[in-house]
């Protein structure tokens, strides 16, 4: 069972293991790695994410499950350990400490350069980044070898508390997914760079903590007497490219991970 | 409703000005959230995020967003960034007609948002005054900061409307942990 943990609450050793298991994802150049993976959000064609969508919620609960289960994978093939899992934390960008720090500080480049949480490689081809560094000047590194870039506002501008409970308020699952996705958007456009543009947005590492603060609302209000199932008539509809429906992403114990509610000592 | 046809142009032609009437002709029915719903808005461009103002024709990218200046809230359109693949791959098709039609919507199919405003309305109404135009701040959220700016060409859309509910109260809020 992964445990998705708050991210400005890992302790050291949570955080080197965490970015160990994103350094080996990146050392994978098939379809067991980082580049892959993030790949399916954008770039390189097909655009699989959905946004805008009814769906945006659990086509990104399958997206999260299937990177959080490549990263268990690539630890423990580094480690050559097969007890390790990985568990995506969640970055709350309504708290105090985001408010006052902005992007957790597991995230943020070190002085040795080294923390590859701060930035992802992006793995396209030649065509493709070139549109990109045409399209989206400053999402990028500039070299053969691009990482994304970030380019974050003040950590005020972040959303606030009386708006993530106005989302939990919500008492229809329509009305849910519209507000939440409306906050996500804002989020990508408070990080800037690669964060601010769909097709490249989930090479960035902080995309995945970002993501787990959304299914973690997801979950919350799933849990709340509010709470509601997406309409009956979507819940055999498929979230390609992963082999799932909506239905199998409701119930996150099924899909192997939880949400730690508190961490102590 | 409005839409983006009947928008007046604002200040130097960066922003929108809607001509929304509330109460109109068939009155006031209470309510306890008010949302701005925007129709078929494009986000196949660069992100971009829609400043909203009340009864202020003449807000700008640099109007302050405080209540004093009829600030409502703000959108997010999160975008593509321009198009990735061959001559027409982002051209969006008409919906299918054909039963048989399974694929999923075109990635880029236009979207609907909106954006609560219940409180800055509120006020209005309060104040003894009616809503009469919405003026609507495109601002570009470009991956640099800096080369973020008022983005008037950005902003397309079909119609805005107001659409009024009696909802959840603060009664019914869920706490977190």
């Amino acid at each position: 069972m992964a445990v998705r943990k708050n991210a400005n609450g890992l302790t050291p050793s949570e955080v080197a293991e965490l970015r160990e298991a994103f350094e080996a994802s990146y050392q994978l150049g098939d379809d067991r790695g980082y580049g892959f993976l993030a790949g399916i959000h954008g770039l390189p064609l097909p655009v699989y994410c959905q946004h805008g969508s009814i769906l945006f919620l659990p086509w990104h609960r399958a997206y999260l499950y299937f990177l959080e289960r490549a990263l268990t994978d690539a630890l423990r093939a580094a480690r050559g350990d097969r007890t390790v899992a990985v568990g995506l934390p969640w970055w709350d960008w309504s708290s105090d400490v985001a408010h006052a720090e902005g992007v957790p500080g597991a995230y943020l480049p070190t002085d040795d350069a080294t923390n590859p949480l701060a930035a992802g490689p992006v793995a396209l081809g030649p065509s493709d980044l070139q549109l990109v560094r045409d399209n989206l000047p400053g999402a990028i590194s500039d070299g053969d070898d691009p990482v994304t870039l970030r380019d974050p506002d003040v950590p005020d501008e972040l959303p606030r508390q009386t708006t993530v409970q106005r989302v939990l308020s919500s008492t229809t699952f329509a009305g849910f997914t519209q507000l939440l996705e409306g906050i996500h958007n804002g989020v990508h456009g408070w990080v800037g760079g690669a964060m601010s543009a769909v097709p490249i947005a989930a090479f960035d590492p902080v995309f995945w903590a970002h993501h787990s603060m959304i299914d973690r609302l997801w979950y919350l209000w799933q849990l709340s007497p509010l709470g509601r199932n997406p309409p009956a008539s979507l819940l055999d509809r498929a979230l390609p490219p992963f082999p799932m429906t909506v239905r199998q992403t409701l119930d996150i114990s099924i899909l192997g991970y939880e949400y730690a509610a508190q961490v102590i000592g | 409703m409005a839409t983006l046809a009947t928008a007046r142009a604002g200040h130097n032609d960066q922003t929108r000005v809607l001509d929304l009437a509330f109460p109109g002709d068939a009155g006031q029915a209470p309510f306890s959230r008010a949302d701005l719903v925007v129709t078929g808005v494009d986000h196949s461009t660069l992100s971009y995020e829609v400043r909203v103002f009340l009864n202020n024709p003449d807000a700008t990218a640099e109007t302050p967003r405080t209540a004093d200046q009829g600030y409502a809230g703000r959108y997010t359109v999160f975008g593509h960034g321009g198009c990735y693949g061959d001559e027409g791959h982002c051209d969006v098709p008409e919906p299918s007609a054909d039963a048989t039609d399974l694929r999923p919507r075109h990635p880029l199919t236009p979207l609907t948002t909106f954006v609560t405003i219940t409180g800055a309305l509120q006020r209005i109404l309060a104040a003894g005054q009616a809503l009469r135009t919405v003026t609507l701040v495109p601002v570009s959220l470009t991956p640099r900061r800096a080369d973020r700016a008022p983005a008037p060409e950005l902003l397309e859309f079909d119609d805005v409307s107001l659409q009024t509910y009696l909802t959840a109260t603060d009664a019914d809020q869920v706490t977190i942990a």
